[in-house]
């Protein structure tokens, strides 16, 4: 059973409501979980992000709206994503498929000074060129 | 002669009824008083969705109670606040406190009060407008100290037995078993 004043006030919510509750929290939440697996302390995350601990002290209790640039600190002092956004991919004639990252790929090649012949033990023949 | 004749104010007896327990990860309690029909977290919510000003306010703190804690998250630590100072008048059995719902960054007029048991249950109660920089100074002072008043009748009942925690079904009942609880 649900109050039904709170079924009444829910049902009369705008969609646009509900997910920004739900996105705050999401945030929220993650951002205090990272800091744990990183073993930050607020005054940690203050000194890297060159804030006073209050102000860090606000985002994580929620006192403080989030913006992109405040995130985009964060997840670069942090290391790791805090929010994604979902990319579309074309699938030929078939339509689109929406795609969800569950993290960060590092595309980065590291350089080295020499080339080294790869292995393939796959031969294909090269194509006849006239 | 004259007899004193001492009738006891039924204000302070209350139910601790069922709120919500149909969310994924979190069943939700609230308190009634035994003189009127409406629980102390409708009066809240119904309150505040018939004032203009703070409508919007109050649907965001519905969705972020019924949605986030009850349905995404359940009642984990980051989605609540501790006032440690504000409390230390209550004198609790354990460590649990008074609680702010952690839905108010800045300029969020809302303040909804709770006690949380475990991470799947909470016991909501009435709050108001935060207008001053502390509870004591804010106009939801009485509010305040009423749910001070049932988290402190509630964490009796849950240490001496009078009240049980049914963590595998979310639920709390009665020392009997049955799901009347009268405080």
């Amino acid at each position: 059973m649900r109050s039904k004043v709170a079924q009444r006030i829910l049902a009369e919510t705008p969609e646009e409501t509900k997910i920004f509750a739900r996105m705050y929290a999401d945030i929220v939440v993650r951002v205090n979980q990272l800091l744990k697996a990183k073993g930050f302390s607020q005054k940690d995350l203050a000194d890297k992000l060159e804030k006073r601990p209050s102000e860090v002290n606000k985002w994580l209790i929620g006192e403080h709206n989030f913006t992109l640039r405040s995130l985009a600190k964060l997840e670069a002092e942090l290391g790791e994503p805090i929010i994604n956004v979902p990319q579309r991919k074309s699938m030929g004639t078939t339509g689109y498929v929406t795609l969800y990252k569950n993290h960060t790929i590092k595309t980065d090649v590291v350089y080295t000074t020499g080339w080294n012949k790869s292995k393939s033990t796959n031969k294909t023949a090269l194509a006849h060129v006239s | 002669m004259y007899f004193c004749l001492q009738i006891n104010s039924n204000v302070d007896i209350f139910a601790l009824e069922i709120w919500d327990d149909e969310a994924a990860k979190c069943t939700f309690y609230t308190v009634k008083y035994d003189y009127t029909n409406e629980t102390e977290t409708d009066l809240f919510f119904n309150k505040y969705d018939a004032l203009a000003e703070y409508k919007e306010a109050n649907q965001e703190l519905l969705s972020f109670v019924l949605l986030s804690i009850g349905n995404d998250h359940g009642a984990i630590d980051e989605l609540f606040n501790r006032d440690e100072n504000e409390v230390k008048g209550l004198p609790v059995q354990g460590k649990r406190t008074i609680e702010n719902i952690t839905y108010h960054f800045r300029e969020f007029p809302l303040r909804l009060y709770a006690l949380k048991i475990t991470n799947n249950i909470v016991v909501l109660f009435n709050g108001g407008i935060k207008d001053g920089p502390t509870n004591q100074k804010s106009s939801l002072y009485v509010e305040w100290r009423a749910a001070c008043e049932f988290a402190k009748r509630i964490n009796q009942g849950l240490h001496d037995g009078t009240i049980l925690v049914n963590e595998k079904n979310r639920k709390l009942t009665n020392y009997d078993g049955s799901d009347e609880i009268i405080l």
